[in-house]
């Protein structure tokens, strides 16, 4: 079946400056792909080279098997044609307009029937839980109900594929857990096809069905939430797609898929993953997610002593501070801890090593 | 549509400008080169034009009294015209409503008549000045209102307005926030005008100042009428000179001298881009309609009040109570009891003139339907540099500047040779389409910036939300970025009003019978010594300007909330 | 048929040759015909609308058919806007009015003015004419103006010696309250001290009297009036008797000399052009202006001074003459007004007016 959009080998560049530098990838019909990463890693450009917002100076990019842009054959449709829906991170709601106006400018512009414009924007509307809002204003609304006029905005004309550039980062806490948890379900319930730009990760695993790892201008992994959170292929994935455990230490002893690495006053095993290969004495670090690292009754292989500086109490789980020697150590427990020298385990196969 | 490199509405758009721009110019430009008028067969070519200036001791005195003037001008206008403008639209300062027509005044006041009104009110015989001599018993007058100090101070004073007008617009549209951290911190209203609000318009500010700067070379009759008594020259009154100093008028010599005041100010267009660039904080209308309160004064309203009294008072007060004062009295001066020569005879003369009243009409006439042309005009410029960076905008930048560097008095016969000597404008020459085309290219930096800013505060998402929802350019400048700077659009309607209302020496060879306007008739009967009438016609002006003008701002604020 | 065709056309001959003044030439008609035809004569004119009224409605009632289009400009308005019209062939005035009498003489030698001979033209004195092209229209004298107000009797000075003299007695009594053209800014201004120095020699003395007191030079007659008016300065050199007349009317502060020794005497100058589109108007409003009946008007309704001899009134010739004779001096309208145009002569003549007027070194 034709993907609903395929990005080829897409450089971007301001000047001299390159922004991305060759990013290929793949959206199947239904599905939700998040592009992830830190500040600069060119997630944003890549969404507005393909909304057709910014130039890109190499590679092609189809929607639905119409090729928008193609360097080679000197191919860049503008905005207007490419009938694709953009929500905004401000949500760029028109304040001259009222809600009604900004959902139904798209069907106004594609010469859609007075009447039907009414139907179908009120359609989006009540699906939205907007349907008394429809003369307000947008300053006149809250944020979620921005967010919601500017989804409305983006679907109301039924586009193939609908960007979303960091939907949630406006929203304070409490509302972005219900807000990515509805919002999936809209996707999901409507069939739609998305992209979703966002540089925390765990929005990222709850909303999409595939994730985009960007770093510098391309693409670091990429893989379904499970692959990306619990086989990271480097370092740089593994850092950014869980809360971790850092050793930083030197390669000690090398086995097919292991790999001992220490420190002052500690030593332990751990899986090697990616394609790097290490010799004896390389600086490694070994990376453990926090979940993973358990308590011991006493000493063990991959077992290591470790004292307790703080413990922090989140309401559903504890998360405990621990000193060894240089190295600071977190762990999660449902229960306060009683003792202060603890035993901590760091199960080997759970224990990624990469260099570093 | 595939995106194309060439868009033809904005290609036409800068084609006319740089025509517009360039066509006077580039005759100015070519008259200096020349020995005689250029369209005189026995001419050469040469620069003995800049030879002779260069020699001219005078010339050299104009042009340091004029860089002196520019300077102090903006030096003056730009803090007073900034915290004013802070005042008046950030804060609870009682009274603003009414006093915001009376700010305005000065802008469309005639410069002649301003120096007449000063004159009257604070020359060596005027009205305050013998006041204040009887009631601190002093013999001689206690200021000299023609030293060329009081005239730099005069000038500074008056152009306040100009520089009120930009940076209100900016400030208008700031979210109340960052004032309200500030007084939080513990900042004073003067010091969160200082250290938040008037940084955040720098680009007006220094905007205002280069325009304002520009101005002081082209000021005129008010240094005509302040100068002329200690013989205090400036360019523009030098230029008149040379209107006669060798028998018939050298165009050569003017035009050498205003190819050397474009080479003035054309580096300052660029200093001042320069410093534009590094300032990247303009308030945006965004997604998200941010809130604004005014910043309550509270116990510095009355300082505040007071600064402003002042100014209106300087500014304002003085000079239109010596006009007013004059169109009713028959004569004035020392030795005159004010009650034994009031009269309203001026304004009978005035009435009866049936050429004055045309002139007033055609004067509203010219001012509302052509400045609302005008404005269309510059809004599409300031589309064609909207949004793009490239080498056009630039020469857009430049081009928009130059034409006020050439003063009035040989701007109007620059558009007259344009009108004559090119074939496809000549049938116009005659119409009030040159007058109007002579105005607003002459007044486009101006005009343009309230345009420009107003576009500026445009965030760019709400245009691309429009791209992606389906609109081409177009479209979405109708349907988005014209309605979001409607109020830009009015401000420059208005500043366009009210300049053509008292704009005279571009015009002046392109009008006739049936078109004249209050300037011209100001100047006019000022050449005929009717002192009088031309303070009588000057009062009704202002009357009917401010009440105008009262209206105009209560419909705006109407309009606003 | 025929019979009343020739009747009609006797008629209309009758009915036509009752327009034309008395006195004048039979094909007059011909061109009165011929302006009708053309319909509108525009004018270049330093003389404002407001004074011209009664003379335009005057005008437009003797001849109903002909529009006159009155663009009311000063004198360099007049002569910039008419040699770039010119120059490019396009519409410009039919007939120029100014009362800069250097460059309407260099216009006319520069072979821009229509030879036309008016039937007017023997009425006027020989140096109100030039080539029978360049016609002199009014009979202005230049006065000093001084402050009823404030001024004693000794003060005010009846001749140019006096004035040179009274400056010198009292010195401080007249510091800065002395006033007169700019002659580098007003070519007006220019031209009467030029012709000063032509007439008295002694002129220069009287210049370098005004330079000590720190006269207050200024670049129209009408602030200078004002300021005399409002007591600022006390005297002024060198003012359009027409204006300062009018304002006397009005304002008692302002008293007027004809100096006794000399008065100087300017005239508008007014030609038709060669190049005019409509030159038989042009030839009408010419003529107007030069008849008894236009002069009478200009006299008593239009606040200027007329120039023939036999139009009676205060502000007339004849009644200048009465009162002054022969201390009245005339500007000649001729090719010695160009002498002074050459930028060399002017040059040299503004340098000595600087060292001795202004004070400068």
């Amino acid at each position: 079946m034709t993907p609903v959009l395929r990005v080829d080998e897409l450089h971007l560049a301001y000047g001299r400056t390159p922004i991305l530098k060759g990013v290929s990838f793949e959206l199947t019909q239904g599905a939700v792909i998040s592009l992830l990463g830190a500040s600069g890693s060119g997630k944003t450009t890549l969404l507005r080279a393909i909304a057709g917002l910014e130039s890109p100076t190499g590679g092609h990019i189809r929607i639905n098997d119409r090729t928008v842009y193609d360097q080679a054959q000197g191919i860049e449709l503008l905005p207007e044609s490419r009938n694709l829906g953009l929500v905004f991170q401000s949500y760029a709601l028109w304040p001259h307009r009222n809600v009604f106006d900004n959902i139904a400018y798209g069907l106004k512009l594609r010469q859609v029937s007075t009447g039907e414009i009414r139907l179908r924007v009120e359609q989006v509307l009540r699906q939205l839980g907007l349907a008394d809002l429809a003369g307000r204003l947008p300053h006149q609304l809250s944020g979620g109900q921005q967010q919601r006029v500017a989804l409305g905005r983006a679907l109301v004309y039924n586009p193939p594929l609908i960007l979303l550039d960091e939907p949630l980062s406006n929203l304070d806490a409490k509302l972005r857990e219900e807000a990515r948890a509805w919002l999936r379900e809209l996707i999901v319930t409507l069939g739609l096809t998305a992209l979703v730009v966002t540089h925390d990760q765990s929005e990222a695993m709850a909303m999409s069905d595939q994730i985009l790892l960007l770093s510098e201008g391309r693409i670091e992994q990429q893989g379904t939430p499970q692959e990306m959170y619990a086989a990271p292929q480097s370092l740089y994935a593994a850092e950014f797609m869980g809360s971790n455990n850092r050793l930083a230490g030197v390669v000690a002893e090398i086995t097919p898929g292991r790999a001992r690495i220490e420190g002052l006053g500690w030593s332990v095993w751990g899986a090697t993953t990616g394609k790097s290969a290490f010799t004896h004495g390389d600086h490694a670090v070994g990376l453990i997610r926090l979940e993973r690292v358990g308590l011991a009754p006493g000493p063990g292989p991959n077992v290591l002593a470790a004292r307790l500086s703080t413990s922090m109490y989140l309401g559903d789980h504890w998360e405990h501070l621990f000193q060894l020697g240089e190295i600071t150590l977190r762990a999660l427990s449902s229960n306060p801890l009683a003792e202060k020298d603890c035993w901590l385990a760091l199960p080997e196969n759970q224990l990624w090593v990469f260099k570093s | 549509m595939t995106r194309t490199a060439v868009d033809p509405a904005r290609s036409l758009t800068i084609l006319l400008t740089a025509a517009a721009v360039l066509l006077p110019l580039g005759l100015v430009a070519w008259q200096s080169l020349l020995s005689a008028p250029f369209f005189m067969p026995d001419k050469s070519i040469g620069l003995d034009a800049f030879r002779f200036i260069f020699d001219d001791a005078d010339f050299a005195g104009a042009f340091k009294n004029s860089l002196l003037l520019a300077c102090g001008m903006a030096i003056i206008a730009v803090p007073l015209g900034g915290v004013l403008a802070f005042l008046m639209v950030r804060t609870d300062l009682p009274g603003r409503t009414l006093i915001e027509p009376l700010v305005m005044v000065p802008i469309f006041l005639s410069p002649l008549v301003l120096g007449f009104g000063y004159v009257v009110a604070t020359g060596p015989v005027g009205f305050y000045t013998l006041w204040a001599q009887s009631l601190l018993g002093l013999s001689e007058a206690p200021w000299n209102v023609y030293a060329y100090s009081s005239i730099v101070v005069i000038a500074g004073l008056t152009h306040v307005p100009h520089v009120y007008l930009y940076t209100s617009t900016a400030l208008r549209s700031l979210p109340s926030d960052l004032e309200e951290a500030a007084r939080c911190a513990g900042a004073k209203p003067w010091q969160v005008a200082l250290h938040v609000s008037l940084p955040m318009v720098l680009p007006a500010l220094l905007y205002a100042g280069v325009l304002v700067f520009f101005l002081g070379f082209e000021v005129f009759g008010l240094v005509l009428v302040l100068g002329d008594p200690e013989g205090h020259l400036v360019l523009p009154t030098y230029l008149y000179k040379l209107t006669n100093k060798l028998g018939t008028p050298s165009y050569h010599l003017m035009a050498a001298v205003a190819v050397c005041i474009v080479g003035v100010t054309l580096p300052l267009v660029m200093l001042q881009r320069l410093l534009l660039k590094s300032a990247n904080k303009y308030a945006s209308i965004g997604g998200k309609g941010g809130r604004q309160r005014p910043l309550p004064l509270g116990a510095w309203r009355w300082p505040a009040a007071g600064v402003i009294a002042a100014w209106l008072a300087f500014s304002i007060f003085v000079p239109l109570s010596g006009l007013i004062l004059r169109s009713f009295v028959s004569g004035w001066g020392e030795g005159v009891h004010l009650l034994e020569v009031l009269t309203v005879e001026h304004f009978r003369d005035v009435a009866d003139s049936q050429t004055a009243l045309n002139a007033i009409v055609n004067t509203v006439l010219i001012g509302v339907v052509g400045g609302a042309l005008t404005v269309a005009c510059y809004a599409a410029i300031g589309l064609a540099a909207h949004r793009r960076n490239d080498g056009w905008t630039r020469l857009l930048d430049y081009l928009v500047m130059l034409p006020r560097a050439v003063p009035g008095l040989l701007a109007g016969l620059a558009f007259l040779w344009v009108f004559l000597f090119f074939p496809p404008l000549a049938p116009l020459r005659t119409t009030i389409f040159s007058v109007w085309l002579a105005y607003s290219v002459v007044w486009l930096a101006y005009g343009m910036r309230l345009v420009s800013s107003a576009l500026l505060q445009v965030a760019p998402e709400l245009e691309e939300a429009a791209r992606i929802s389906g609109a081409n350019r177009a479209r979405s400048t109708r349907d988005v970025t014209l309605p979001l700077i409607r109020y830009g659009l009015l401000g420059s309607w208005l500043l366009m009003f009210l300049i053509f209302e008292r704009e005279y020496s571009t015009g002046v060879y392109l009008l006739g019978p049936g078109t004249e306007v209050v300037g011209s008739m100001l100047v006019s009967l000022w050449g005929s010594g009717a002192l009088d009438q031309v303070a009588a016609l000057a009062v009704i002006n202002v009357a009917l300007v401010c009440v105008g003008l009262g209206l105009a701002l209560r419909f705006g604020i109407n309009l606003r909330h | 048929m025929k019979k009343f065709a020739i009747a009609l056309t006797c008629c209309l001959n009758f009915t036509v040759q009752a327009q034309i003044p008395a006195g004048y030439p039979a094909d007059y008609a011909a061109t009165v015909a011929a302006a009708e035809k053309e319909g509108k004569v525009v004018v270049y004119s330093s003389t404002d609308s407001t004074s011209t009224k009664p003379l335009l409605a005057d005008f437009q009632a003797l001849y109903p058919k002909i529009k006159v289009e009155y663009h009311d400009m000063n004198t360099t308005e007049i002569y910039s806007r008419f040699i770039s019209e010119n120059a490019a062939n396009a519409g410009t005035a039919d007939v120029l009015w100014s009362s800069s009498m250097d460059l309407q003489v260099k216009l006319v030698s520069d072979g821009n003015a229509l030879t036309y001979v008016s039937p007017e033209a023997g009425k006027l004195p020989d140096w109100a004419l030039w080539k029978n092209e360049a016609y002199g229209t009014t009979f202005e004298p230049i006065v000093f103006v001084y402050n009823k107000r404030l001024l004693q009797a000794d003060e005010i000075p009846l001749t140019h010696a006096d004035f040179t003299r009274i400056l010198g007695a009292k010195a401080d009594r007249f510091r800065n309250k002395v006033n007169s053209y700019d002659v580098e800014k007003s070519g007006l201004g220019f031209m009467l001290v030029t012709q000063d120095a032509m007439v008295s020699p002694a002129y220069w003395d009287l210049a370098k009297a005004m330079g000590a007191v720190s006269s207050r030079y200024q670049s129209s007659t009408g602030t200078m009036m004002e300021r005399i008016s409002s007591g600022e300065n006390l005297l002024g050199y060198n003012l359009l008797g027409a204006y300062a007349f009018v304002k006397a009317k009005k304002d008692p502060a302002i008293g007027i000399v004809y100096p006794k020794d000399y008065t100087l005497v300017i005239s508008r100058v007014m030609f038709v052009a060669k190049k005019a589109r409509n030159p038989n108007a042009a030839k009408l409003w010419l003529d107007y202006i030069l008849s008894r009946r236009g002069q009478t008007v200009m006299a008593n309704q239009a606040d200027l001074f007329a120039l023939r001899a036999d139009v009676e009134g205060e502000t007339t010739a004849a009644g200048l003459t009465k009162q002054l004779g022969a201390a009245l001096k005339p500007v000649r309208i001729g090719p010695e007004l160009l002498n002074m145009l050459d930028p060399a002569k002017r040059l040299e003549f503004l340098k000595q007016w600087q060292q001795t007027a202004v004070g400068k070194k």
